[in-house]
């Protein structure tokens, strides 16, 4: 049990270089960029929603969706790619763009799969990336989990829960995410943060799931019925299929866990 | 760094004075802004975008119930009551872009018609020399009204001028020449192991916001308090009612709680995060 005695508060607090104006800046890395599949679609994209998975338990479930056409990947240079596969897989380091074939409209709905690391330095140029420039998006959904470093109340283990933050544009109009919102005094950084950003300073709705806990089987089939409620065409029944084998720990599936970096 | 007007809302020009934290120890500067954003109910307006800023995002942090509007990292909040304009930093600088992100900020002060920026900053109460108990809490200041940093205004209100402002000091002398674009010198980048005691001052990022204004020919004011981590509530308590002294804002254009002056902003409940799990007991 936590001793609520010493349990660390979140984290508010500075290192001492975060506060140093002499601390050099980093080497800048090269742009990342978008390539997309032959033949190459005509740009911008203009999907009327473009869903993106940051969570575990989310990009398990697009991993698992049918009917799916990859359209191009987002590529960070300094990313390495030892250890993806030719197919696309949940253990690859990748940030996929697909789109759902189900629709009558080929590129309507647009999913990506955020799968590589972007760190909070790199996600202000990656959201730009996905958001207004090669697609522009009438309505973004952004998933991701609750960050327990930076959220300021209790979070048990056992009880799955879900909020939302959502843009001005998106308030206005009538939303099909019912949740409460995000309590204010937390916050959520990162990715998502940045992609939700990009779509309040570009006037786009856009709303950000977060869902706890990060791991587990319970959240799976939270978020696979969240979309579901969204893209009611949308097939989840192979989502569903082999749920008790879902790791705890990656997403994947128990007896396929690797080390990419170290096996290749 | 892009400043993006919210829908429906204008600039005003007769809004000539910029408040804005500077990242600190206890956050105090950034406590001080949400003090005065929540007590004088100034209006957002906008953001500021700018790609050295970490990211993140969260709900309305002033209430008086979360609405679910959303908060970004930086902010523009104006109040015509009291023609200032407000901005609130939420999250870091990422590291090593400071300089960056204080000539990005002080050119948008300048572009949009600021006379006067205050900036608000804690300082390492370790760092404290001469600790002079018999007058409470102290506020120094910083101000380029005079090139040793003093300001008759500043005096007459009773701040303590920070001494260990050196004008000519080697990091002093380099802030000033970063920001300066008639420069041509090649600048020589103070190295993390040759800093010594005296230039932890111009290290912090008040230093850099301080220098960056002044290169835009802007009057700029550093109100500094001496903190330790811990609960800063008190400390930031301390610099916003200094900003409201120093920017001459009468006690009637603040909407505070009770008929009082201040009014907690809703987010501060769950500043320490949630309380204790009482079954334990």
């Amino acid at each position: 049990m936590e001793d609520v005695l010493t349990e660390n508060p979140p984290p508010s607090r500075f290192f001492q270089e975060d506060l140093n104006n002499f601390v050099p800046p980093p080497e800048s890395l090269p742009s990342p960029f978008i390539i997309f599949s032959n033949p190459k679609p005509e740009l911008p994209l203009r999907p009327s929603l473009l869903i993106i998975a940051v969570s575990s338990p989310s990009l398990y479930v697009f991993h698992n969706l049918p009917s799916k056409t990859l359209l191009g990947s987002l590529i960070m240079p300094e990313v390495p790619f030892s250890g993806n596969t030719m197919e696309p897989s949940l253990e690859d380091k990748s940030c996929n763009i697909y789109s759902l074939s189900s629709t009558d409209d080929k590129n309507s709905i647009l999913l990506v799969s955020v799968q590589l690391p972007v760190s909070p330095e790199r996600s202000h140029i990656v959201s730009r990336l996905l958001i207004g420039q090669d697609i522009i998006p009438e309505r973004v959904i952004i998933l991701d989990s609750i960050q327990s470093r930076n959220f300021r109340g209790k979070l048990s283990p056992d009880e799955t829960l879900a909020a939302k933050l959502e843009t001005s544009s998106e308030k206005k109009a009538t939303s099909c995410v019912n949740l409460d919102y995000f309590p204010s005094g937390s916050v959520i950084d990162g990715l998502s943060a940045s992609l939700l950003s990009r779509c309040q300073l570009r006037n786009i709705r856009g709303t950000l799931v977060i869902s706890w806990p990060e791991f587990g089987p319970s959240v799976v089939r939270f978020v696979g019925a969240l979309l579901k409620n969204i893209v009611p065409s949308l097939d989840i029944a192979s989502v569903n299929k082999d749920l008790d084998k879902y790791s705890s720990k990656t997403g994947l599936k128990k007896d396929a866990w690797l080390d990419s970096d170290l096996y290749t | 760094m892009e400043f993006v007007v919210e829908e429906g809302k204008r600039v005003s020009e007769e809004c000539s004075t910029l408040i804005l934290p500077a990242l600190s120890i206890g956050n105090v500067g950034q406590l001080a802004v949400d003090l005065l954003v929540s007590s004088t109910g100034a209006e957002r307006i906008g953001y500021l975008d700018d790609p050295n800023l970490l990211p993140c995002v969260g709900n309305d942090a002033y209430g008086p119930l979360p609405c679910g509007e959303i908060a970004l990292p930086l902010e523009v909040y104006e109040s015509f009551s009291i023609a200032t304009t407000l901005a609130q930093q939420r999250s870091p600088v990422a590291k090593g872009m400071m300089i960056k992100f204080a000539e990005n900020i002080a050119e948008f002060a300048a572009s949009s018609g600021k006379k006067h920026v205050v900036v608000l900053s804690s300082l390492d109460f370790q760092r404290l020399h001469n600790l002079d108990m018999s007058r409470g809490p102290q506020v120094y200041y910083l101000s380029n009204v005079e090139s040793d940093g003093r300001d008759d205004h500043c005096e007459r209100l009773g701040f303590g001028r920070l001494h260990e402002y050196d004008s000519e000091g080697r990091c002093w002398k380099y802030l000033s020449s970063v920001f300066d674009e008639n420069n041509k010198e090649e600048l020589t980048f103070p190295s993390e192991d040759e800093l010594e005691d005296i230039d932890y001052y111009p290290s912090l990022p008040f230093a850099a916001l301080f220098s960056a204004f002044k290169a835009k020919g802007l009057v700029v004011t550093c109100l500094l308090c001496y903190c330790s981590e811990g609960d800063n509530i008190p400390d930031a308590f301390l610099l916003a009612e200094a900003a409201s002294k120093l920017t001459g804002l009468s006690p009637d254009k603040f909407r505070g709680e009770e008929g009082g002056k201040w009014r907690i902003p809703y987010s501060w409940k769950s500043m320490y995060g949630a309380p204790p799990d009482m079954s334990m007991f």
